[in-house]
């Protein structure tokens, strides 16, 4: 850029503020993410692999990717049924139903996962009972479920509802005075519509489910190879100053998340793209 | 609305009705079980567990140390902010997608990498050690890991309201007569406050209930680098429920609080300038009129 | 299909949007709903296809009852004002919408179906469009795919809201033609709802002139035109000269016998004359401004410190060779007067203002 516009700072403080606010994100963002793989393979890449082929580690794995299938259809069942309702009809004390849809945002991971050992814990509310009839949910895999239920529940409904609301319903009366029936009003005509934002949704919660840390620590119990999900294996792997270990199930973890920004970019960017050719403005039709 | 309204569109009930129901058993039911224990302390025990020394303490450095991420974000998420929406640069897309990082990261793999890099012999440690910075184990360490973790907000909060600026309205502030700066302090600062402000005030809302990546940096000494959720597990762990729960209702409290002045600030944010419109109209669009 | 509308009512909170509206509607006519803005028109509309539900009173169709039927058992096509176009489905898919989503035993085979559409895509010249998306359309064609996807399901009643509110003005002025000849091809019964008088004159068979809820007039487009029902009708329905003459006041008080009743005068533009002599039913005033206007002059006249408004004919204007600042004569050829309780008074025998 040669002319300074009227509307531009002058040179110096553009590339003062590019410098100070790019610096700012190599030191904060840029500088972790590179070293979270470089310390799992400062030993080199056998023993990465050979830290990575732990029973211990396998099964974490398989535990934090079995907990976020199991969350994920309530997640969506619940996303799609509020965003419907909240979106799509007019009824009272809906502002103070959207910002409870909030509240697991300003709870915190600890507390959420409190909440559950005072409910099902073996001095909780309904601790005797459980007791009585076997059942075992805190310090147990039905424990951490709930908790990053609690942790994960605000995800898709917070997408859905801005998104259903701006579509309004006009499509969807049309299609019921063409005839369709609910179930095919829904199939045909709600769920193309609001694809998109569904799976960004389930993108953020996943990724909030897979990497859930304190609410998923106090109801686990840290049982290894039972109740360690790949975040909990990374604490004690570190805490036993086996800092390849635990830099070798983070890096899966970083993966995972660069992974989920790849996808959300494009998901975004296909979101984009629907809207801006929902407004593209035509030139006036030659009959 | 009477009984007899019939909606066109189906499935309100199902929908609404699925939602209270997960809403209640799922969030509601238990936080309200946290309250009813807590009230078997009575308030007057709360608030002695609350202000014990080191329950205080911790209080002292969840809040503070938020604060400060919160507030190294405000001033840094502004230029980013900026930067992203207004100034070219190679990488800027990349760039971009990244800032999203911490909200991907899981908490603990934030915690190791940032308690590695500085730590005394780590990448920044080595070289902040010696000029008298020490951040690992300390009360600072705390800040650092809060203002990765919160970093997002401010950013994605200004984002949308700094490419909203129409540049006339700048235009016009310099045909005007006004300095760059000017053009600055008087229109576009006052212009994106409110969105500043909610970002700060969601960054110090997720600070103050972090824990993942705190507890490995912080060295967690009781009444120096102690936080409160770490404090609330410890007096788990110690069959201290009582304990545990008189500080998550204080923590749940003035998250709400927050949760609140968030809500407000937006509100505010989206109504300030707002000319209050006929009634009738105002009527007639809150119920969905076209006519 | 002919439709009946009694008493219906309809609030939203504490605005009435629909006052007990009677309204009859033949089968096989065209009948606009025009009305400014928060009239009631589209609710009315989207309460006669099963949208919204009145608070009270009835719709019947055919003589049926069919105040609790559902949309979806109406058999009424109705196109939304933004079209509501499904944006995810082709032209084609849209249209066979109606079609694909019919009970198992009903639905036509895809051969019927693709049959059946590229007809009505035909129908409305778009036949070269099937495959393309809605967002590739101009706002003339999605209008009129709109239109063949109401159609497809062989609705009794067609019902368009502003149909063409949302195009620019030559299209919409094609696509008007296009609907007149369509509405009288398929012999069913139309209702749309418009906000422009031109469009509700030039298209439709009646014309409902709506107000705050309540129906103000029913008529012809000659009848509300030329004999408005209401000093409402009066000031709504005319081409924009009358809407400025409305604004600036062509109006007179009138004193009739003893009782001295208050009421108010309406002279369109065009049906006053100007003469440069006095003449004892008129009044006197300045000419202020001549503005020339395509195939008319616009005069504003100064009378005591009211702007009149007058329209004349180039010719008549051009014998007149009225210059600013002169003084002339002007009267009425035609007026209505309406008292103050907004009911129509007797228009004088004689075509001038009362004192």
């Amino acid at each position: 850029m040669k002319s300074t516009r009227a509307t531009q700072e002058p040179a110096w403080v553009r590339y003062g503020l590019l410098t100070v606010g790019l610096g700012f994100l190599f030191f904060f963002l840029g500088l972790p993410l590179v070293a979270v793989f470089v310390e799992a393979l400062a030993q080199g890449v056998p023993i990465y692999l050979e830290a990575l082929k732990e029973p211990e580690t396998a099964s974490a794995i398989g535990l934090t990717i079995g907990i976020a299938l199991a969350v994920l259809p309530f997640n969506i069942a619940f996303g799609v049924a509020a965003a419907w309702a909240i979106a799509k009809f007019e009824f009272k004390g809906k502002s103070l139903l959207i910002t409870l849809i909030d509240l697991p945002f300003a709870v915190s991971p600890v507390v959420a996962g409190l909440i559950f050992i005072l409910l099902f814990g073996s001095q909780g509310t309904f601790g005797n009972w459980l007791s009585e009839h076997d059942i075992k949910i805190i310090f147990a895999v039905p424990g951490m479920i709930l908790a990053t239920l609690f942790i994960t529940f605000p995800f898709i409904a917070r997408e859905l509802i801005p998104l259903m609301q701006a579509q309004g319903k006009d499509e969807e009366e049309a299609a019921v005075s063409l005839g369709a029936s609910g179930f095919q009003m829904f199939w045909r005509v709600t769920l193309p519509n609001i694809k998109w934002g569904l799976l960004y949704g389930v993108i953020l919660s996943n990724a909030r489910a897979m990497g859930e840390f304190g609410a998923v620590s106090v109801v686990s119990g840290h049982i290894r190879g039972e109740t360690n999900t790949l975040p909990l294996h990374v604490e004690i792997l570190y805490n036993e100053y086996n800092a390849i270990g635990a830099f070798a199930a983070a890096s899966i973890l970083a993966l995972l998340a660069l992974v989920t920004l790849v996808a959300k970019t494009i998901v975004e960017w296909r979101m984009k793209q629907e809207t801006e050719m929902l407004n593209t403005v035509l030139a006036p039709e030659k009959t | 609305m009477a009984a007899k309204t019939h909606r066109v569109l189906p499935g309100f009930g199902l929908a609404l009705g699925y939602t209270l129901v997960y809403l209640s058993i799922l969030i509601l039911l238990p936080l309200g079980g946290l309250i009813l224990k807590a009230s078997e302390l009575g308030f007057g025990q709360i608030i002695d567990i609350a202000l014990g020394e080191r329950s205080l303490a911790a209080f002292r450095v969840t809040f503070g140390a938020s604060f400060l991420a919160a507030g190294i974000n405000a001033f840094f998420g502004l230029i980013v902010a900026w930067i992203l929406v207004r100034y070219p640069f190679p990488g800027k897309r990349f760039v971009d997608a990244l800032v999203d990082l911490p909200f991907a990261l899981p908490t603990a793999v934030a915690g190791i990498t940032l308690a590695t890099l500085y730590a005394g012999n780590g990448w920044l440690g080595q070289y902040l050690e010696p000029l008298g910075f020490k951040v690992a184990y300390t009360p600072l360490g705390i800040v650092v890991a809060l203002t990765f973790i919160t970093l997002p907000f401010v950013v994605r909060t200004l984002q949308p309201v700094i490419e909203d600026i129409e540049t006339e309205v700048e235009e016009a502030a310099a045909s005007l007569g006004a300095s760059r700066w000017q053009t600055f302090v008087k229109v576009i600062f006052p212009a994106i406050f409110p969105a500043l402000l909610t970002g700060f005030a969601l960054a110090f809302a997720r600070a103050v209930g972090e824990y993942g990546s705190v507890i490995f940096i912080a060295g967690n000494l009781p009444l120096i680098s102690e936080i409160t959720p770490l404090l609330i597990i410890s007096k788990l762990e110690q069959y201290d429920v009582l304990g545990a729960t008189a500080l998550a209702v204080v923590m749940l409290g003035l998250s709400f609080i927050l949760l609140l002045s968030v809500n407000l600030l937006q509100w505010w944010t989206a109504n300030r300038h707002k000319n209050s419109e006929p009634l009738e109209v105002a009527a007639a669009k809150a119920s969905g009129v076209t006519a | 299909m002919s439709i009946e509308i009694r008493n219906i009512s309809k609030r939203f909170g504490n605005f009435v949007a629909l006052d007990n509206i009677n309204l009859d509607i033949p089968t096989g006519e065209l009948v606009a709903l025009l009305g400014p803005s928060g009239c009631g028109k589209t609710t009315l509309l989207r309460i006669i296809a099963g949208m919204e539900s009145a608070d009270g009173g009835e719709v019947l169709f055919s003589g049926a009852e069919a105040t609790h039927l559902h949309a979806r058992d109406r058999n009424v096509g109705f196109v939304f004002q933004h079209y509501a176009l499904f944006r995810h489905m082709t032209v084609f898919e849209n249209v066979a919408f109606g079609l694909r989503v019919k009970p198992r035993k009903e639905r036509p085979s895809d051969a019927e179906i693709k049959r059946r559409v590229m007809e009505l895509l035909g129908l409305v010249q778009l036949d070269w469009l099937a495959d393309r998306y809605p967002s590739q359309l101009s706002g003339g064609q999605r209008q009129r795919i709109a239109l063949a996807r109401a159609l497809a399901v062989e609705p009794k009643v067609l019902l368009l809201d502003e149909p063409f509110g949302a195009l620019d003005t030559k299209v919409r002025k094609e696509l008007r033609r296009w609907l007149r000849r369509l509405h009288d091809d398929m012999h069913i019964s139309s209702v749309f709802v418009t906000h422009d008088q031109e469009e509700a004159l030039e298209v439709a068979d009646r014309v409902v002139v709506m107000n705050h809820g309540k129906i103000e007039q029913i008529g012809s487009p000659d009848e509300v035109y030329s004999s408005p029902a209401s000093p409402f009708v009066y000031q709504f329905l005319g081409n924009v000269n009358v809407f400025h003459s409305r604004q600036q006041g062509a109006y007179a008080e009138v004193e009739r016998g003893e009782a001295a009743e208050k009421a108010t005068a309406f002279v369109r533009p065009h049906d006053i004359d100007i003469t440069h002599q006095p003449a004892d039913d008129g009044l006197q005033a300045t000419v202020q401004h001549v503005h020339p206007i395509g195939p008319v002059v616009r005069i504003e006249l100064l009378h005591g410190s009211e702007i009149v408004e007058v329209e004349l004919s180039r010719e008549r204007h051009e014998s007149l060779q009225l210059a600013v600042g002169q003084s002339v004569w002007f009267r009425p050829r035609q007026m209505k007067v309406f008292g103050a309780d907004a009911l129509p008074r007797s228009t004088p025998e004689k075509q001038a203002f009362l004192f």
